[in-house]
């Protein structure tokens, strides 16, 4: 445990002294973003998570001195991630089409399926350990791509993806304490400090933006705990608000789409409460249906996301304990 | 406040119970089955893959529509 403690704190305050420098970095380059949901359209620095990185690479790093056994699953990991964050700073930097961009996501699971750092034995509950032998690195690109995405999609208001990534990643954490998963517990702790920082920064009222760097790195850095601490179907069960905004939005749309490509879901009001679009056209969001029931503070709002995410995360340890309760 | 969170914690909890029921329908029912009429492996492998991705399937179906019906009778508008 004091390992796991140690590589936490260090994630945290690597994360918590570069996040100022990039904030900095950022406004003298320009490189800001509308915040939309604020009546006076203020310009917020954008690309927040390269910081997240940073924090992520100090945290794996002192995981390899501490434990120099795990190193492969650990280079692994961070490598991942890394590539997720490259093809997230490319889509900040110039947009990627919006079909390109899970296919190049897909591509950042190959350091997991090269090493090869995988076990092909998935855990349910109620049916026990399964042996996918064949099918389990056909389903890996899709493990790193599908929550990378549905990460960067469940960004609306100000907080939304730090704060519910941070939950989720703390549910992986007690659900691999539960399992008994070594490997599980480790990630989880290299990628808690540095979205916990990242939320300190980007929670309400947001002093910088993750970008798509950020959002598609914890993304695929949560698929790939998933499935390098073997704790996917509790993953599938803390994701479910995520994995319904991707969804639901697809399913409106009926492909994949980028923001800019469709009616926005979500209007302002003279009062600055946000509403939810009337316009048939416009995707069915998350953050749409929680406002479907009259207009919110974004304040409010964000705090319904994080309170959905918390209920999918006690489902999650529920079902972690299942799977304790399975038979081998 | 209270009535939207209670909307999302009534589906979280159908799709998660759906879910368990499907990994149980799955355990109880659909891996111990063998096709009378064949000796074939792949068949029934095969047979037994198809259905369970149709359960799949049909979850992410109900919980689309679940939503879908949810929303519109929310907000009033067609």
């Amino acid at each position: 445990m004091f390992t796991e403690l140690a590589i936490f704190i260090l994630g945290l305050a690597a994360t918590f002294l570069s996040m100022p420098v990039i904030i900095q970095k950022m406004r003298k380059r320009r490189i800001v973003g509308v915040d939309v949901h604020k009546k006076d359209r203020i310009l917020i620095p954008e690309m927040g998570g390269i910081a997240v990185l940073v924090g992520l690479t100090v945290s794996v790093l002192a995981a390899i001195i501490l434990l120099p056994e795990k190193a492969s699953l650990l280079i692994s990991f961070l490598a991942t991630t890394l590539i997720a964050g490259l093809i997230g700073a490319r889509d900040d930097l110039k947009p990627l089409n919006a079909k390109v961009k899970p296919f190049l996501t897909a591509l950042a699971s190959v350091p997991i399926l090269l090493m090869p750092t995988y076990y092909p034995r998935p855990v349910f509950p109620i049916i026990g350990r399964t042996r996918l032998t064949i099918v389990y690195p056909l389903i890996i690109p899709f493990a790193i791509a599908v929550p990378s995405n549905a990460v960067n999609m469940m960004d609306p208001f100000n907080g939304t993806m730090s704060g519910t990534c941070t939950i989720v990643t703390l549910v992986l954490l007690v659900s691999s304490l539960l399992l008994h998963s070594n490997d599980g517990l480790m990630l989880s702790a290299c990628l808690l400090g540095p979205v916990l920082a990242l939320y300190y920064f980007n929670r309400y009222p947001a002093k910088v933006f993750s970008g798509d760097v950020g959002s598609l790195s914890i993304g695929a850095a949560l698929g790939a705990i998933a499935v390098l601490g073997q704790v996917e179907v509790v993953t599938i069960v803390a994701f479910m608000p995520q994995i319904m905004n991707a969804f639901y939005g697809l399913a409106t749309i009926g492909r994949l789409y980028e923001r800019r490509e469709v009616s926005r879901p979500i209007n302002i009001l003279e009062d600055g409460r946000l509403a939810a679009s009337k316009d048939p056209k416009a995707p069915i969001t998350l953050a749409r249906v929680i406002l479907a029931r009259g207009p919110l503070h974004e304040s409010e709002a964000a705090r319904i996301f994080m309170i959905l995410s918390a209920i999918a995360g006690l489902l999650a340890i529920l079902t972690a304990q299942l799977i304790v309760m399975t038979p081998p | 406040m209270i009535r939207r969170i209670l909307d999302f914690v009534f589906i979280l909890l159908f799709v998660w119970a759906c879910m368990i029921l499907g990994l149980w329908i799955i355990d109880s029912y659909i891996v111990p089955f063998q096709l009378p009429a064949t000796t074939n492996n792949i068949i029934t492998a095969t047979l037994k893959v198809g259905v369970s991705a149709a359960m799949v399937l049909f979850w992410l179906w109900l919980w689309r529509e679940i939503i879908r019906r949810m929303f519109w009778r929310t907000t009033g508008v067609r």
